[in-house]
């Protein structure tokens, strides 16, 4: 049979078939359960307060705050340079690359760890890394990081240093209550956050 | 599932080794279909032999429809799969100057090193003529750079600049084909060439 | 031995539409384990690349070119997936060579020019088309046929400047080849 026939029976419908059928768009899951749980189970995803808050005093530019509760919440207040990605929104593909990278730590924080600990999780199971939960969330921060209280005198000497050092932190942060006010030293900044300068290691390919 | 690599399901080295398997069989079935041939390349510009355009399109839908169908049974990713960026300057004029390699030389790359393989002596100096090529570029990069860099359009699909589905696009090009593969069996007829 | 017809040559070579298909499967199957196309041209220059570096130790310092190679390339160009498949191509295509009986020295030129010809053209040809793939970043395997597979806009521009400027020049030619 002449192989141009064979050949338009076989495409014709073949290519009819692909182009009725919408495309699959499901963002396909890179861990299995199991795998999962074991990393939770290490509590390796939880970034320390403390660690944070040394990394904001000195300016570290690895560091990136993500704030995952609603835009609202986020123009009441705000962690120094954080970034605005509501939880609803965070498998929009406009985040994809600040998301999924490998230059910067981004550190997703909200009120408690709730919602915090979900945006890990979603990400985690997209294949992402480089992605923590600010422990103890936003009331943690402020009961015990700006509003650190001075440990009594029988505690040992770790927890004098721990004071010390929230207490400098503190005042660099502009440690302050949850109310809004015009003390904050969170800027404004916008709901679009800005794209990451490294994207991660694309494939690569080409003549 | 796929691509394999990307996933992590087997490592670079894997990937490496592959390479050379996947280099074969790109090889054989060249070399299969008469592409070793520089007589049979330049055909299908006078019409004796349309080889190229039938490899050629039968090569990209088959490969474009099985991308398309493993991604919706969700065996590969194609977020993962590389899409060659548009420079669109440099791509038109380094097209247009390999048209013209093209149609002097009688082969591209891979057909070359093809024909240098099974001992074509025009495809050796043919291949030779790459590395002199290259080694011009290379040298002379600082006079090129502009035009190199220009007009970067990034990984875009042609469904995406005509505003239409892949799979529609797919479909488009197979009845485009198709119209070009009868055209191409009447054109070997009524250009024959008895020997080459 | 008598010369071969062409309808005798023809049924050594595959019929073009297989050939497509398996070809076409190729490329597939490339994609599928490693999410990237064939590819020719990148070889050369990863080639020749590596050959400079070797030459002349600190030639990223004084050479645009070689400093953005050394960024692409690092340390080992030669380790590169592209060179390992074209090392395959050779392989692939001696394989095929010996098993149809094409293997054999020669020069293959139109009966209307002199096989010297052919060879100067033959040099004339590679050093455009390795020097405009540099530019157009892929030849027709790389940029047309794996572009093309994926839906690239490139390869579909890169191809259509390189088909459409060999056909309006292949009049000029034509004593080359018929």
């Amino acid at each position: 049979m002449n192989p141009r026939v064979i050949l338009a029976v076989a495409l014709i419908p073949l290519g009819l078939i692909i182009a009725a059928v919408p495309a699959n768009k499901t963002k396909q899951f890179r861990l299995t359960a199991p795998e999962l749980l074991q990393e939770t189970a290490t509590g390796s995803q939880f970034m320390q307060p403390d660690a944070v808050a040394d990394m904001l005093v000195k300016n570290d530019p690895s560091l990136q705050l993500i704030d995952v509760r609603t835009p609202e919440e986020f123009a009441a207040f705000s962690l120094p340079r954080a970034i605005n990605i509501p939880l609803a929104n965070i498998l929009s593909d406009e985040y994809t690359d600040i998301l999924n990278q490998d230059a910067k730590t981004n550190v997703f924080y909200s009120n408690g760890t709730v919602q915090a600990s979900e945006a890990w999780m979603l990400t985690r199971q997209l294949g992402y890394t480089n992605n923590y939960v600010l422990e103890g969330g936003l009331n943690y921060w402020f009961a015990n990081i700006l509003g650190a209280k001075e440990p009594s005198s029988v505690n040992p000497s770790e927890e004098f240093a721990k004071y010390d050092f929230r207490k400098s932190a503190s005042a660099a942060l502009g440690g302050g209550s949850v109310v809004a006010s015009d003390n904050n030293t969170a800027p404004a900044a916008a709901t679009k956050p800005p794209v990451a300068n490294k994207a991660k290691k694309k494939v690569t390919g080409g003549c | 599932m796929g691509p394999l690599v990307a996933n992590g399901i087997i490592s670079e080295n894997t990937n490496l080794l592959l390479a050379f398997f996947i280099g074969i069989g790109f090889g054989f079935v060249l070399e299969s279909s008469g592409f070793s041939s520089s007589r049979k390349l330049a055909g299908v510009f006078y019409g004796y032999d349309m080889v190229v355009l039938k490899v050629f399109f039968t090569a990209a839908i088959t490969a474009m429809l099985g991308l398309l169908f493993m991604s919706l049974f969700g065996w590969v990713d194609l977020d993962q799969v590389y899409v060659n960026p548009l420079f669109l300057r440099s791509a038109i004029v380094g097209g247009v100057v390999m048209g013209a390699g093209f149609i002097m030389g009688g082969f591209c790359p891979g057909t070359g090193i093809c024909g240098a393989s099974i001992g074509k002596i025009d495809a050796i100096l043919f291949s030779v003529g790459l590395f002199v090529g290259v080694y011009f570029f290379a040298f002379t990069y600082s006079w090129w750079e502009k035009l190199y860099k220009a007009t970067p359009l990034g990984g875009k699909k042609v469904s995406d600049a005509l505003g239409m589905s892949d799979g529609l696009f797919a479909l488009v090009l197979i009845l485009v084909a198709m119209g070009m593969f009868y055209a191409a069996e009447w054109a070997e007829k009524k250009f024959p060439r008895e020997e080459y | 031995m008598a010369e071969l017809t062409k309808k005798e040559k023809s049924k050594r070579y595959l019929n073009p539409y297989l050939g497509g298909v398996l070809l076409g499967l190729v490329l597939l199957s490339c994609n599928f384990i490693s999410g990237r196309g064939l590819g020719a041209s990148g070889a050369v220059k990863s080639v020749v690349g590596a050959s400079i570096q070797a030459v002349d130790k600190k030639a990223a310092d004084h050479s645009l070119f070689m400093a953005e190679f050394k960024e692409g390339h690092g340390d080992k160009p030669l380790k590169n997936w592209l060179v390992i498949e074209v090392l395959g191509v050779i392989v692939g295509a001696f394989i095929s060579g010996a098993v149809w009986g094409r293997l054999k020295f020669r020069v293959e030129h139109s009966p209307k020019i002199t096989s010297q010809k052919r060879l100067l053209f033959a040099l004339i040809g590679g050093a455009l088309f390795g020097f405009g793939a540099q530019l157009a970043r892929g030849c027709t395997s790389g940029a047309a046929l794996s572009g093309m597979a994926v839906l690239s806009l490139a390869g579909f521009v890169t191809m259509m400047a390189i088909f459409g400027t060999a056909f309006a020049l292949a009049y000029f030619f034509r004593k080359l080849w018929i």
